[in-house]
């Protein structure tokens, strides 16, 4: 088992890339910390994970014989992330492995110039300063120990631009700076900082997946037609399943990518080619 | 490693069940969580497992609810903090806080009463055989625990019994202990000690209710805990698998519970009648020195077993030596008339022919003339030197030596005769049967003289049902057969060539003549292995390592035999390149002329070569082997010894030697029969195999620094550039043991040796690295194609060329200098022509040079002069001109 005794940490856990990779985590024999915010966010036009959905993950990843230890918070507040990682350390000892999956992809959907500043707020606070927030409570202690793998789920959204989604590009792209910077401030330590930039993941029902579905929302076009539209965008003329992220994800958070560090893997079906 | 312990060897943990939860909602401090399964899934276990790994800085209690309704709760704690008696006051559900003035960091000082430091980095034991496998913990139900006096003691007994030349520290929770040497068990006395500790003990009689976990980690790479528990009394182990395997360290503590019961019991016992293997436990290891098979085999004596295979086809090609051939036919036919000469000449069954003959046809058809007439053959070399030749003649009472040395020396009793003056001219007598003989498979065939560390050669006197045996052991594994070619490359005063020459004449191949010059050839020997179409290949490695020079892709060598020497197995890789495992099967072979050429193979594939093994293999079948330790006692696996051979290949003794064949062949206690002490060091592995370690008496010791020169050997020949290696002692005051270095011979594909020198130095702690490196073409070889030392000239001492040392001027001043300068800081005496980076130089000496010159109040040198100039007269030629 590639994670045998490592304690994960995942957050946007209740549902979707969140769920699968604690999954696979879980099947790796990692112990896991669920975070997610279960609660809807005023701005953000669809629903956002629940409590039931993450008491769900957290039973699936036991059936797999994981330890879990479920933490309900919102990665806006760093006093609430410290809190989550705190009781992680005092459950499990230490955190081996952060995944910042959590994210949203609205409002969304209007050019540039139409964004309003809480719009634009909410979305790099939650997209980017998440992702931060996370790293600065958990590196530390990873940095002390020399050791660590810390896992930024991005986007191709974070490599090439998406029309009417400035907010969300403008953060994903971010996301991938924040890792390259990060992991050469850790690098000395031993500690590993890489992001994953899935394309567009298939909402799939046992993960109860929402993204592609509100971005279609978003775009207002019907979800069957966007999903032809990124079929065909994607060279391999597939959708990616949140297997295929959770299976790069558990790679970067393993020791087989000991000496992978600031980089980006693509899970995107070719899409980033051309 | 030293630095703070990790956390996981700081903590302990219980574990207790219960039939239903305590808790139905968590009180603080208690972590609940449902397990979806029974108590009894695998899932379960694993998860129990999990939290009993999981190390904490303070203290963290689990409650595992299973789907059963039955619990477990999983208690764990710093040991400094909450001692088992806390675990156990929390078990019950009180609240307990950590002790006083404790304090939680690992940096942080801690009381040294129950402190566990870091220990320093102490390697691991040779004995260990780490394999860097799993380390499962191991426990041992305990009658009486004792106290902590009779486990120290016990400890250091079982730990000087595995190395003897270490004193023993044992670690534990307050401080280090060792126990000084007594005469009996009873008067072992612990005393605080200081220094890495290898072993170490965590004993506590307090009882607890359920399962106690000492260490979540080892603490000591051997960490021996004796606690009380629901069970009662338990010894536990847990080891670092890069120090110790989990075979020895199950095994180690099985004898560590032995002596510490005879420590209660018997405290009268001499400490060095104490045998760490109790029966069961010999009756184990000497099963583990056996073969995985049997011999089958029909006593029966060489000429009759060879008449079998001529018979039935007396037409197939026996020898070839060079243009000729001899059929097994006119073999047969030929060596049936001189065994007829020679009785003619007096020869009677039982008495010892010399044979001193070249390596041709002819020595084969003599060799078999003598044991058709019944008698022993005493092969001598007619390259030795004359006093040793003669040394054999005398020694073995010879009568009558064959022999084509126009003047054989000159020995009382003793005639020799060329070949034709034996031959019975009568052609009749060719079909005539020998008169009948009194020969047994019993007797002797052969009397080869080896030539111990020791002493003068003597004579081992080998049976016919020895030579039998040795070819019915590995006819059938190695597929022996009338399709075979094998070369003859040894001197049949080396018993490598009763390996060659009967494991092909009594399994039907055709045995090709190598002649001396050719066997020093390597291209020669190659162009005759193509040309032949050798199928069976039998080689010193030092013989070996020649050929792999040359281009050896063409061969149809399907087996190739080591003997002779130690094999490094990293040298055969470049041959796994050109000729795979499947194609061609390389078979290393331990063996020794008292037991009749192998005792063991090991069957060689690229993943061992690529893991250096040292592994010789199991016993042939009928062989069987045993590592003793000097009191005659079985070592246990692991611990080196002295590798004694019983079975099939035993030889009947030293020729006229009794008393020494008394000391050398001792009655086996495990089969009734003889076995041979060898002299020669190994260890057995868990699974069989040996290890062999060289001689006994080869150890050396430079500055009372016990040196293994193999290590040294070994190390050199990791180095890319090194093709093959040699390393011997020499004192330069032979009087003198101060005045001992150790120098290096390397044959090398590149490089330098001064580049391999450096190389060796960051790996070879100072005391091991040669003083000198020396780059020879070959390696000079001995007759029988081993390496031969005694050849290996002593490297000049470098000195600074004499021709600068003419008249005194202060360019000749400033080169003097310069070049103490120089070799005090480059670490190695420098000449006026020697550049400075191939001298091992870079910008860090540059600099420190700078500053030596500086400190002298001579002229700075600035890095760029150096580059230009890399030479001492350079340097000071450069000097002059910037002066000037």
């Amino acid at each position: 088992m590639r994670l045998h005794g490592k304690s994960v940490l995942v957050t946007g856990a209740a549902r979707g890339l969140g769920r699968a990779t604690a999954l696979a985590c879980a099947a790796e024999g990692a112990d896991l910390t669920l975070l997610d915010i279960c609660a809807d966010l005023p701005g953000v036009p669809y629903p956002l994970g629940t409590m039931g959905q993450l008491e769900h993950t957290a039973a699936l990843c036991r059936e797999a014989g994981a330890a879990v230890l479920t933490a309900p918070a919102d990665i806006r507040d760093l006093r609430a992330v410290r809190e989550a990682v705190t009781r992680a350390e005092d459950r499990f000892g230490r955190i081996d492995v952060a995944v910042n999956n959590a994210g949203i992809a609205a409002p969304s959907g209007k050019p540039v110039h139409e964004i309003d500043e809480e719009e634009w707020s909410l979305m790099i606070d939650v997209d980017l300063s998440g992702a931060w927030r996370v790293i600065r409570e958990v590196g530390k202690a990873m940095s002390t120990r020399r050791a660590g793998s810390i896992v930024n789920v991005a986007s191709t959204a974070g490599l090439v631009g998406y029309r009417h989604f400035a907010g969300y590009v403008a953060a994903k792209h971010a996301v991938v700076g924040l890792t390259k910077a990060a992991a050469l401030d850790y690098a000395p330590t031993k500690v590993r900082v890489n992001a994953v930039c899935p394309g567009s993941v298939r909402d799939d029902a046992q993960a109860e997946g929402r993204m592609l579905a509100e971005i279609a929302r978003a775009l207002e076009v019907p979800v069957h037609e966007h999903e032809k539209t990124f079929v065909e965008a994607q060279p391999m003329n597939a959708l990616i399943e949140p297997e295929d992220v959770a299976a790069a994800v558990v790679f970067l958070a393993s020791d087989e990518s000991r000496q992978i560090t600031g980089s980006v893997l693509t899970v995107d079906g070719g899409f980033s080619i051309r | 490693m030293s630095g703070p312990l990790h956390p996981a060897a700081r903590c302990h943990a219980l574990r207790i069940r219960s039939n239903r939860s305590p808790h139905p909602t968590a009180p603080p401090g208690l972590w609940i969580e449902d397990v979806p399964v029974p108590a009894t899934h695998p899932l379960a276990e694993r998860r129990r497992a999990g939290e009993l790994a999981r190390p904490t800085e303070g203290l963290r209690r689990v409650l595992l609810r299973y789907a059963d309704d039955t619990c477990d709760l999983v208690i764990v704690a710093a040991r400094d903090q909450w001692d088992r008696a806390a675990l156990g006051r929390l078990t019950v559900g009180e609240s307990v806080e950590p002790e006083a003035g404790q304090s939680v960091g690992p940096e942080a000082g801690r009381p040294a009463a129950t402190a566990l430091t870091p220990t320093a980095s102490i390697p691991a034991p040779a004995w260990g055989l780490a394999d860097e496998g799993p380390a499962l913990p191991h426990l041992f139900a305990l009658d009486d625990g004792g106290d902590e006096a009779s486990w120290l003691a016990a400890l250091a007994v079982t730990l000087r019994r595995h190395d003897p030349e270490t004193a023993p520290v044992i670690g534990t929770d307050h401080g280090a202990f060792t126990v000084p040497e007594a005469v009996t068990l009873g008067e072992l006395k612990p005393c605080p000690a200081e220094g890495p500790a290898l072993a170490g003990l965590l004993f506590d009689d307090a009882e607890l209710p359920g399962a106690y976990a000492p260490c979540l980690a080892p603490p000591f790479p051997l960490t021996l805990s004796v606690f009380k528990d629901a069970d009662g009394w338990q010894l536990r182990c847990d080891h670092l698998s890069t120090h110790i395997s989990t075979e020895i360290a199950a095994q180690f503590t099985r004898y560590l519970v032995r002596v510490h019961r005879m420590i209660l019991t018997e405290p009268g016992t001499a400490i060095d009648d104490i045998d760490l293997l109790d029966e069961a436990e010999r009756d184990r290891v000497a099963a583990l020195g056996r073969p995985s098979r049997p011999l089958v085999t029909t006593p029966v004596t060489v000429p009759e077993a060879f008449a079998r295979i001529a018979r039935a086809a007396p037409e197939r090609i026996a020898v070839t030596d060079g243009a000729a051939h001899l059929t097994y036919g006119e073999m047969d036919e030929r060596s049936t008339r001189l065994a007829h000469g020679l009785r003619e000449r007096g020869v009677t069954p039982g008495d010892r022919v010399g044979v001193c003959l070249e390596r041709t046809a002819e020595l084969v058809v003599t060799l078999l003339a003598v044991l058709k007439a019944g008698a022993t053959y005493v092969p001598v070399d007619p390259a030795y030197p004359a006093d040793r030749i003669a040394h054999t003649a005398q020694d073995a009472g010879l009568r009558v030596v064959i022999t084509r040395l126009p003047e054989f020396p000159d020995v009382a009793g003793c005639e020799p005769a060329a070949p034709e003056e034996l031959l019975n001219a009568d052609q009749q007598l060719a079909h005539a049967p020998v008169p009948p003989t009194a020969t047994a498979p019993d007797s002797a065939a052969y009397v080869i003289y080896t030539s111990g560390s020791t002493g003068r050669p003597k004579g081992v006197e080998v049976p016919h049902r020895n030579v039998i045996a040795l070819i019915d052991a590995t006819r059938e594994e190695y597929g022996f057969g009338t399709d075979d070619v094998w070369t003859w490359f040894h001197s049949s005063a080396f018993d490598f060539s009763v390996w060659e020459i009967w494991g092909c004449l009594l399994t039907g191949g055709r045995l090709v003549v190598v002649p001396y010059f050719v066997s020093r050839e390597p291209d020669r020997f190659r162009d005759l292995l193509v040309a032949e179409k050798v199928t069976v290949l039998s080689q010193t490695p030092s013989a070996f390592a020649q050929l792999l020079d040359v281009d050896h892709t063409q061969l149809s060598v399907r087996m190739v035999v080591f003997g002779g020497e130690p094999l490094d197995a990293r040298m055969l890789l470049p041959w796994f390149d050109r000729h795979p495992e499947s194609v061609c099967r390389m078979v290393n072979m331990f063996g020794i002329t008292e037991t009749t050429v192998h005792v063991t193979e090991q069957t060689l594939t690229r993943r061992l070569a690529l893991a250096a093994t040292r592994s010789v293999g199991r016993a042939l079948p009928g062989w069987h082997l045993y590592v003793t330790d000097p009191s005659g006692r079985l070592q246990p696996p692991g611990v080196a010894g002295e590798i004694c051979v019983g079975g099939a290949g035993v030889a009947l003794g030293y020729l006229g030697q009794e008393e020494l064949t008394a000391r050398r062949f001792v009655p086996d206690p495990y089969t009734g029969g003889t076995m041979y002490r060898s002299g020669d060091l190994g260890r057995l592995r868990p699974d069989g195999r040996l290890e062999h370690l060289g001689r006994i008496d080869s150890q050396v010791k430079i500055r009372g620094f016990r040196i293994e020169l193999d290590e040294i050997r070994s190390v050199l020949l990791e180095d890319p550039d090194v093709r093959a290696a040699a390393v011997v002692v020499r004192r330069d005051a032979p009087d003198d043991a101060a005045t001992a270095r150790i120098d290096a011979y390397v044959v090398l594909s590149g490089g330098d040796p001064v580049t391999v020198r450096k190389r060796a130095a960051g790996i070879l702690p100072d005391y091991m690295l040669p003083t000198t490196v020396t780059a020879l073409d070959t390696l000079p070889l001995t007759a029988n194609g081993k390496l031969d030392t005694a050849r290996l000239l002593a490297p000049a001492t470098p000195t600074a060329p004499t021709r600068d040392a003419a008249p005194v001027t202060a360019e000749d001043e400033l080169t003097e200098r310069l070049r103490q300068v120089w070799s005090e800081v480059l670490g190695t005496p420098v000449g006026l022509d020697d550049d400075f980076f191939e001298l091992g130089g870079n910008s860090l000496f540059a600099v420190r040079i700078g500053a030596a010159l500086r400190a002298q109040g001579l002229p700075s040198l600035r890095l760029r002069e150096l580059y230009r100039h890399p030479t001492i007269r350079g340097t000071v030629r450069g000097l002059a001109t910037s002066d000037g």
